[in-house]
């Protein structure tokens, strides 16, 4: 069992650090719970995530608690992670994370889905993509896509903030058109990349864009999305976190961007083949949503 | 010296609406006291960020919650 990992010797209980001892006993591991977990536990138990190093205020770790909550069954699943500010936050995660070079994680992903398929038949194995804008869609477009053309059963979510933000502030692909950095000064002079629409043309069988302006919202997108990759095939979530350090905002600022936002380039946009609507519908039944 | 994050626990017992909780970016740092039906903070945790300032004052018009500066253990 894999929780078993997540489990302190007896024999070092006493020097624990509190952090860990709350891990095994209050976070919300799937087989302690009745019912499917959610984020409705958020505010009351110990959560998977620890004192990160991002920015105060910063809207991407907010919402990489809200997937982390979202996960069906945490202890059984692979999050991929690729260069960029959310590889600063995976050190400080409780499950299996795995660093891929930059770019490549959903090459990577594709490989250890596949692996953990043929070495535990029996078990369903969730393997989650996470990473920035410039490496799912820049740096990794090449991959990211391939791995939809495959087929592959993995979740990617991309954490869209429009820069390469911890490198200062350099363009990238999903920079809005006319938008000025500190190192991009003359303005983006090409329209943002359509990425979501990318991923349906490729033949992901969900695929989403939003803002994390709402917890809920998020959290059953990524729930979705998770088990349409059991059974399905490819599944993609586009989602705009903002880079307050490097649009000027203050720490406060990021939630009114991104509901400013949610009228303008990320508008809800969602696409479900209807295969996946079927096996949602099904889900439902089983109480798995 | 930095400000953190203060709930003031009267007035959020009126409420209960958990709003902050879910918006602080910080993981364990906002929590819900299901006993007392109120936020807390963990001041150490806190990273004086006031979304849940913006959260609670400017969009639900509540104003439970006010940045103060902390206190360091002793003073």
């Amino acid at each position: 069992m894999a929780l078993d990992i997540y489990k302190i010797n007896p024999e070092f209980r006493d020097i624990m650090p509190q952090e860990i001892i709350d891990l095994e006993e209050k976070a919300t591991w799937s087989v302690k719970m009745e019912k499917a977990r959610g984020i409705k536990e958020l505010p009351q138990s110990k959560e998977l995530l620890e004192e990160h190093s991002l920015c105060a205020g910063c809207p991407e770790a907010a919402a990489l608690r809200y997937v982390l909550s979202a996960l069906p069954v945490p202890e059984e699943t692979v999050i991929v992670n690729s260069t960029g500010c959310t590889s600063l936050m995976f050190p400080h995660i409780a499950l299996h994370t795995v660093h891929s070079l930059f770019g490549n994680q959903n090459a990577v992903a594709s490989g250890i889905k596949r692996v953990l398929e043929w070495r535990f038949p029996d078990k369903q194995k969730d393997v989650v993509v996470l990473a920035g804008d410039g490496a799912t869609v820049d740096i990794g477009l090449d991959y990211t896509l391939q791995s939809f053309f495959r087929q592959e059963k993995i979740t990617t979510i991309c954490f869209d903030n429009e820069v390469y933000a911890n490198t200062g502030g350099q363009e990238s692909g999903m920079t809005a058109k006319g938008q000025v950095f500190k190192m991009a000064p003359t303005g983006k002079k090409f329209e943002k990349v359509p990425m979501w629409e990318l991923a349906k043309t490729s033949g992901c069988h969900y695929s989403v864009n939003l803002t994390a302006s709402a917890p809920k919202q998020v959290a059953k997108v990524v729930r979705e999305a998770i088990l349409i990759a059991r059974e399905i095939g490819p599944t993609y979530i586009n989602l705009y976190t903002p880079c307050i350090l490097e649009i000027g905002l203050s720490a406060n600022e990021g939630l009114g961007e991104m509901k400013d936002q949610d009228k303008g380039r990320f508008e809800f946009y969602k696409h479900v083949s209807p295969e996946a609507e079927a096996y949602l519908a099904k889900c439902k039944e089983e109480g798995l949503l | 010296m930095y400000y953190v994050a203060k709930v003031d626990s009267d007035k959020c017992a009126d409420y209960k609406c958990n709003m902050c909780t879910l918006y602080c970016p910080e993981a364990n740092t906002l929590m819900f006291d299901k006993e007392n039906n109120t936020s807390w903070v963990d001041e150490d945790r806190c990273k004086g960020c006031a979304l849940c300032v913006y959260v609670c004052t400017d969009l639900l018009d509540r104003s439970c919650i006010t940045m103060e500066m902390a206190q360091a253990a002793g003073e």
